[in-house]
């Protein structure tokens, strides 16, 4: 079974946002919602690189761990989702998450967060394949219908890579020995524990 | 593939829903929408989202019961010309897929690409015709809208002539729908007719045409992936055409490409150069005057380029001589050895090219700027082969188009003169004699001390730029050279906070006796003024609601496919434009050429139907072999084009030997087969493979040296030499008219009246039939001529370009040896740039506003960003207009990141409210503002101004409000890149 | 900003030693590097850590107006999610368990402690309504908030196996709600407790002699003298009254995250409610064992508020002296049958 990850080589991120509205398009994700964002390191400076960052779908991940309901589950292709029924919105998640993946409707107080809504590697919930409740909880879910993550799919530079972890580490591998130098599989080795040398 | 995890729990009791609602309220997607708006936006006028984006829910998402169709359409912001894909149920446009096939975009988007769905979804729109009646919106219908406008314009015809009613077209058009639009003018009797390019790439279009013929990109994106040097000078591509990026970094990582950043900004671009150079803004010919020092200094130039295929280069040697380092250092702020390195890597490490946008056109100096560019280019022989070029990259989805078929003052569609020749030309190709054209035009009296015109004369002379009509509007009548002011301003997709002066601009509108704005959403023309009546607003719908094509910036023409039927009320621009010409009385000339078949509300031409008139006018630019059907046949087949080459294999079907999008000049006709030029200039391939040489079309000599080509020809060429331009004169002396057919002959004669000597100079842009062109380049050669490119403009003021201070600069010091050019008239309006400079220097101004402000795009936005600040998905993004100030500067004024300041003008006390973004992007003592925003006014939030539920999201103070006086004598370019301000907390 | 990791802050106030190694380097862009080619030299990932180190965060600019999300890497946040899935969630187990082993040993050893001399049949007051009424507010709420907060850590590994998804959300969204709520109450009860007790619970030489003497505990028919509180007491009061104390102030910033600060201040709030609360919850149970089974008439100290006064004179000598002294005690009994505490 394949291993789906993200990568973001930042040396070609543009910070040009087509992941994020891809995103916000796909599945009509509402104001003040992003699953995706772009962040961008040394501003201004030399050196400034920026990269789109949403859940990396970790190994063992922070969020499922401390998740009092236990609603997180991970998929054979190693996707790490969700179940709004389940959530109690208490925004652990949110605090556990080194990727600030996990967003709320809103910010309450008293723990009234709403359902937490995170990148779902365009691969729905736990509903039925491409149902209406799973697009209406989760958006579309890609994966079933035999695509990739729109976010990924639709990068200016095709920086953002998505995909079997093997595959799109070797397609990095091969750029970084082209152009001669990496960029970093940034937050791999937060999420899966291992980093892409070449 | 996926397993679903337990799939118990879902029937919950009572109880455990009530809990829910209780304490984390079961969200859904609808009540997501419902209630995160105010709650988490904090936007106090997003109150409106509600019910609206509801309805946008329910269309989003994929009833997959349903049948999908999927069209194919180009994104309509940027000219990078990215394929849109398109999934359609029951008519909604209900999901956007990545179009891998397109070489061009390759399934990519940036974040306006990715988010064009919503456009037709449109909860901003606006939604039906309407007035202003004593200050108030009032929904009125299209046909008391169209008659009310008709009569007002026709009127004013009557009061104060044809030239008092401006016809501001759009960049946003299909070519169909710009061509119609020049034609409407036309047909209406002005030349006051123009769009986006004024404000854009102008100087580009005017500098490179008078250097080698075309004003337009020489080679394409994608091959800039052969580049082994490029420069981005001026542009930031990253940014305004993130797309590009693709090949742009491809080719980096592959060639191991130099990419060299000169800009005063570290952009987003400049992150990713492998050398960024800072620069004060406005000192480009320095810079490049600098380099040429170096390369001239070290032997580096294509001296055998240069001997074959330009002229003049010798007294640019001599000129730059006085721009050695210290002398540029001293201007421009870059060192010698540092300009040394970009001058070795970009002569010695070629191919090479060289990108500009709007840092280098938008200024006083713009077209000198642009032929400096290009004399580099010149002196590195780096135009005319695969990666080389000048490439331009322009702004708009469809500028190049509008560009390209007339949309300015000073010209026909396919650049075609206002000379007799040019207007006869194109009354041939309208089926209306010359003279019913000649009478639509106004008579001029004599006035401010100038004669008189007829209206021979004023149908030749050059109408007001954009950048000026609110001038024209306000100034004294005497000082406007028409016959009155301008009192109407028909504004088709443009918008109104894009050319600086906008305090001046708003007199101007309050000046007029009807403004008309023709758009998908009400752009500043609507809600700036407080003007209390005879304001129309017309819902258009985008180019996703109708057919036509668009040129990209590569010359690649594209077919949009009409995704959805307009939505609400609004209606396409060949309707509208359709009924505008009926009730002022001209729809039956104007339109006899056309398919006529029922629109939504009216009758409308076919968008094909257009297309075939352009191409059996379009042969000064090639625009005649692109008809519908291969342009479509293209669209069917884009995965059999190459990446690099952009071409497709000889034995594609019905695209074989293509390039993409038969990027002009695509020569003869449709059924002639040529496959479209991907680079111009090119003479390694033959012409009938896209080859070709410089355009010879500013004589045949010059100081006694030959302005044709020496010794360089496109291979197969029976002409082993420079040569002019072909008419059917010269196919006779070369004995080749015999192979005209009869059909062709018979149209020269036509043409020529039968006469000898007129059928003797009838040339290749005259000729209809395409025989002179199919001839020529049967026998191997250039249509238009193989000439010399231009180092010296001879015709231009400067024609070797010098350095000249803006107008207002930060270095009085340097005002006195490089002072603007002096004031004079140009297209019809007085230009004083030189007298406000020098009242700059003697009142010191420099000292209370010691910032150099310049101004640039955002990735989110577009233009004046009406529609794309009205896109949530954008909008979220980019919620507040700032200006980045330095570290350095915001600490000596008390400024902190995320604050709001006041940003001052030099000019009428102006004034803007905004954050401020403290960053290193910019050098201490120059500020960066993007012009996107609109809908503050000085500090005063102007939602109010807007129809209901038509405001955009996000609004802003836009940074035309600071920016000041400032025209290049050329063509009217504002100076939108230089101003001073002067900036404090507030 | 405060650049403290979270590590550093439980180091320093719950000397948790094992979440040591972090060390804290204030992050310099090194923007002046001289620069030929800024793209091979640009920033990585690996570099930024090693420049980082520890927990901190790599940080950068973002447009939206959402400023926890300019945070692009928090290594921070997966340590507080292994110390609070692991640490935090077996200290809970075992301040819970652990309370219960110690004090079923003990039971069988010891055994319940029963009053020494016979029943006087005196009765005197010791609490009155008020103070039951605060100890009761306190005590009710307190365990409320002990098990539902309890369920927060551990449920989903003891119940959620039981009940299932959806019913056990449902109970754990229930409980979320209860601990919101009735943590005023607690905090209101503890206030009261707090007043009418302070000032029998400042600590004196005979609390010394108390604990030497273990408190009479542990071997039959010794009793060390005390007043109203003897040392043991006094422990619980200061321990509920800073724990609570701790425990008030962190869960309020966690209802509140807007007021918590950063999301560091926030893990730490939450790490430290959490382990103060697995530790009162030790304290808690042994006082309430000894408070009910434990101790023979104990319990009507904070029942009817009477205690035996034989009961009194073996446990709280001095404080039988006191109130002796100030009035009747013959007055001051009822009839009654049961001693307290």
């Amino acid at each position: 079974m394949a291993r789906m990850k993200f990568l973001c080589d930042a040396d070609r991120c543009i910070e040009c946002n087509a992941c994020v509205t891809a995103c916000k398009n796909e599945h009509e994700v509402p104001w003040g919602i992003n699953r995706r964002r772009v962040v961008t390191i040394n501003d201004g400076l030399p050196g400034e690189r920026s990269v789109s960052m949403a859940c990396m779908h970790c190994t063992d991940a922070p969020c499922a761990a401390v998740c009092p309901v236990d609603c997180f589950y991970t998929t054979d292709d190693a996707v790490v989702l969700h179940s709004k029924d389940t959530c109690i919105g208490c925004g652990y998640c949110f605090y556990a998450c080194p990727f600030g993946a996990p967003q709320y409707p809103k910010v309450g107080n008293f723990g009234t967060r709403g359902k937490m809504d995170k990148c779902t590697y365009c691969a729905g919930g736990p509903e039925a394949d491409m149902t209406e409740a799973e697009y209406v909880k989760y958006g579309s879910n890609r994966l079933a219908e035999g695509k990739l993550p729109l976010c990924a799919e639709m990068c200016s530079t095709k920086s953002l890579l998505a995909g079997d972890g093997d595959i799109i580490a070797e397609i990095y591998k091969e750029r970084v020995v082209t152009r001669g130098y990496g960029s970093g599989a940034w937050g791999w080795r937060t999420a899966y524990g291992e980093a892409v040398t070449v | 593939m996926l397993v679903k995890r337990r799939s118990k729990d879902a029937t919950r009791s009572g109880l455990a829903a009530f809990a829910q609602n209780v304490a984390a309220k079961p969200v859904d997607r609808r009540s997501f929408l419902r209630t995160s708006g105010l709650a988490v936006g904090g936007l106090a006028a997003f109150g409106a989202v509600g019910a609206t984006t509801v309805r946008r829910a329910e269309a989003g998402q994929t009833d997959f019961s349903q049948p999908v169709e999927v069209k194919t359409n180009i994104c309509t912001h940027c000219s990078v010309g990215c394929t849109v894909k398109a999934e359609v149920q029951n008519g909604v446009w209900v999901g956007q897929e990545p179009a891998w096939d397109s070489p061009i975009n390759r399934g990519t988007h940036c974040a306006k690409g990715a988010s064009v769905r919503e456009l037709v979804h449109g909860d901003r729109r606006l939604k039906y015709p309407m007035k202003k009646e004593n200050g108030e919106w009032v929904r009125i219908s299209w046909d008391q809208a169209i008659d009310e406008i008709g009569d007002k314009m026709l009127d004013i015809r009557e009061k104060n002539g044809a030239d008092s009613a401006y016809l501001l077209g759009s960049a946003k058009f299909s070519n169909e729908g710009a061509y119609l639009f020049r034609k409407f003018a036309a047909f209406w009797g002005t030349n006051n007719v123009d769009h986006q390019a004024r404000i854009c790439h102008s100087t580009t279009v005017a500098g490179v045409a008078n250097t080698w013929g075309y004003g337009a990109m020489t080679n394409s994106y994608n091959d800039i992936r052969n580049s082994k040097t490029i420069i981005f000078m001026g542009s930031n591509a990253a940014e305004a055409h993130p797309v590009s990026l693709q090949h742009i970094l491809t080719g980096k990582e592959t060639n191991r490409a130099n990419v060299i950043v000169i800009d005063p900004r570290f952009t987003r671009t400049a992150a990713h150069a492998t050398d960024y150079i800072r620069m004060r803004p406005g000192t480009d010919i320095a810079i490049i005057w600098g380099i040429m020092w170096h390369i001239f200094e070290n032997d580096w130039q294509d001296q055998e380029y240069i001997d074959q295929r330009v002229w003049g280069m010798d007294q640019i040697r001599e000129a730059v001589k006085a721009y050695p380092p210290e002398v540029v250092e001293r201007i421009s702020g870059i060192s010698g050895p540092e300009l040394r390195r970009v001058a070795e890597t970009f002569a010695t490490q070629g191919p090479a090219t060289f990108i500009w946008c709007m840092g280098g056109t938008q200024h006083t100096v713009g077209t000198a700027n642009v032929r400096t560019y290009c004399n580099l280019l010149l002196a590195t022989g780096n135009v005319g082969a695969d990666g080389t070029g000048a490439n331009i990259f322009r702004g708009h989805c469809n500028v190049q188009g509008a560009t390209d078929f007339g949309l300015d003052i000073g010209s026909l569609p396919c650049y075609y003169g206002l000379s007799e020749g040019g207007w006869r030309h194109w009354s041939r190709v309208w089926d209306v004699p010359y003279e019913y054209l000649q009478a639509r035009f106004d008579e001029v009296p004599a006035k401010g001390g100038r004669d008189a015109r007829d209206r021979k004369a004023n149908m030749q002379m050059a109408g007001i730029p954009s950048t000026r009509w609110f001038d024209a509007a306000t100034l004294d009548a005497e000082d406007v050279d028409q016959r009155d002011n301008i009192k109407a301003m028909i504004v088709f997709g443009h918008g109104g906070n894009t050319v600086p002066r906008m305090g001046d601009s708003l007199k101007g509108m309050n000046a007029l006796d009807l403004l008309v704005v023709a758009d998908p959403h009400p752009t500043t023309f609507a809600a700036l003024h407080d003007r209390p009546d005879n304001t129309y607003l017309l819902p258009i719908s985008t180019q996703f609601e109708c057919d036509g094509s668009r040129t990209a910036s590569n010359r690649s023409v594209q077919w949009g496919e009409k995704v959805v039927e307009p939505i609400f009320e609004s209606d396409n621009d060949y309707a509208v434009i359709y009924r505008l010409s009926q009730k002022l009385g001209f729809a039956d000339e104007m339109f006899k050429p056309y398919d006529m078949v029922q629109g939504k509300f009216s009758m409308e031409p076919t968008a094909e139907s257009i297309l075939r008139e352009i191409n059996r006018g379009g042969w000064s630019t090639g625009y005649t072999g692109q008809s519908p059907e291969r342009i479509k046949a293209h669209m069917a087949n884009q995965d059999k084009f190459d990446l690099v080459t952009l071409r497709a294999p000889a034995d594609a079907e019905d695209v074989g030997g293509d390039f993409y999008g038969l990027p002009w000049p695509c020569w003869g006709t449709p059924e002639f087969g040529h496959p479209g030029t991907h680079i111009l200039y090119n003479p390694n391939v033959a012409v009938k493979d896209g080859g070709g040489g410089f355009r010879p079309r500013f004589g045949l000599d010059r100081e006694g040296e030959t302005l044709l080509a020496e010794g360089s020809y496109p291979p197969g060429s029976e002409i082993e030499d420079g040569y002019p331009q072909f008419t059917y004169g010269i196919l006779q002396s070369l004995g080749w008219d015999a192979d005209l057919t009869a059909d062709e002959l018979a149209t020269i004669q036509r043409i020529g009246n039968n006469d000898p000597e007129a059928m003797a100079s009838v040339s290749w842009s005259l000729d209809l039939s395409g025989g002179i062109q199919r001839v020529a380049i049967e026998h191997g050669c250039v249509p238009f001529g193989n000439g010399k490119a231009r180092a010296v403009a001879w015709n231009l003021p400067d024609p070797i370009p010098v350095h000249r201070e803006p107008i207002y600069s930060p270095r009085p010091d340097l005002v006195a040896e490089y002072p603007t050019r002096e004031d004079g008239r140009q297209f019809r309006v007085p230009n004083i740039g030189h007298s406000i400079q020098a009242s700059a220097v003697d009142r010191n101004l420099a000292d209370s506003f010691p910032i150099v402000l310049t101004s640039g795009r955002l990735v989110e936005y577009e233009g004046g960003g009406e529609e794309t600040r009205s896109n949530p998905w954008l909008a979220e993004l980019q919620q507040d207009m700032f200006v980045e100030i330095n570290p350095t500067d915001a600490a000596a004024r008390g400024i902190t990141d995320g604050g709001w300041v006041w940003v001052n003008g030099p000019e009428n006390d102006s004034k803007a409210r905004v954050k401020a973004l403290v960053t290193e992007r910019v050098a201490s003592g120059v500020a960066f503002m993007p012009f996107h925003f609109a809908g503050w006014f000085q500090g005063e939030d102007q939602r109010g101004n807007y129809p209901e539920g038509t405001d955009p999201i996000v609004l802003g103070e836009s940074v035309n409000t600071v920016t000041s006086y400032g025209y290049d004598p050329v063509t009217g370019m504002h100076e939108g890149k230089v101003t001073l301000c002067q900036i404090s907390a507030a | 900003m405060n650049m403290k990791t979270l590590a550093q802050r439980l180091a320093a106030v719950v000397g948790v030693v094992t979440m040591l190694g972090f060390v804290s380097i204030n992050f310099a862009p090194s923007a002046q590097a001289q620069q030929i080619n800024p793209t091979a030299q640009s920033v990585t990932e690996d570099s930024l850590f090693e420049a980082l180190q520890g927990d901190q965060m790599v940080e950068g600019r973002v447009s939206i107006p959402d400023g926890l999300s300019s945070g692009l890497i928090k290594p921070g946040n997966a340590s507080w999610a292994s110390t609070h899935s692991g640490l935090v969630r077996n200290l809970s187990i075992a301040a819970v368990v652990g309370a219960i082993v110690v004090l079923a040993l003990f039971y069988m050893i010891r055994g319940k402690i029963m009053v020494d001399g016979k029943l006087s049949g005196i009765r005197i007051l010791r609490f009155t309504a008020i103070e039951r009424f605060a100890h009761w507010l306190m005590a009710g709420s307190f365990i409320i908030l002990a098990i539902t907060g309890l369920n927060l850590v551990v449920g989903r590994t003891l119940i959620l196996p039981w009940l299932g998804e959806g019913a056990f959300s449902t109970l754990t969204v229930w409980g979320k709600v209860a601990h919101n709520y009735v943590g005023w109450a607690f905090m209101l009860g503890l206030i009261l407790s707090f007043l009418v007790w302070v000032s029998h619970n400042i600590p004196n030489k005979v609390d010394a002699e108390w604990v030497a003497q273990g408190g009479g505990l542990l071997k039959k028919g010794v009793h060390p003298p005390a007043k109203k509180f003897n040392a043991g007491q006094k422990v619980i009061f200061w321990a509920t009254t800073l724990g609570g104390a701790a425990l008030s102030f962190t869960g309020f910033m966690m209802l509140f995250p807007m007021l918590a600060g950063t999301q560091a201040d926030w893990q730490f709030y939450q790490l430290i409610h959490g382990i103060v609360a697995g530790g009162l919850s030790f304290i808690i149970i042994a006082h309430i064992y000894i408070g009910s089974i434990g101790m023979e008439g104990a319990f009507d100290a904070m029942g009817s508020g009477e205690v035996d006064l034989n009961w009194a004179k073996e446990h709280h000598s001095l404080w039988v002296e006191e109130v002796q002294g100030k009035a009747d005690p013959a007055s001051s009994a009822s009839k009654g049958t049961q001693p307290a505490e």
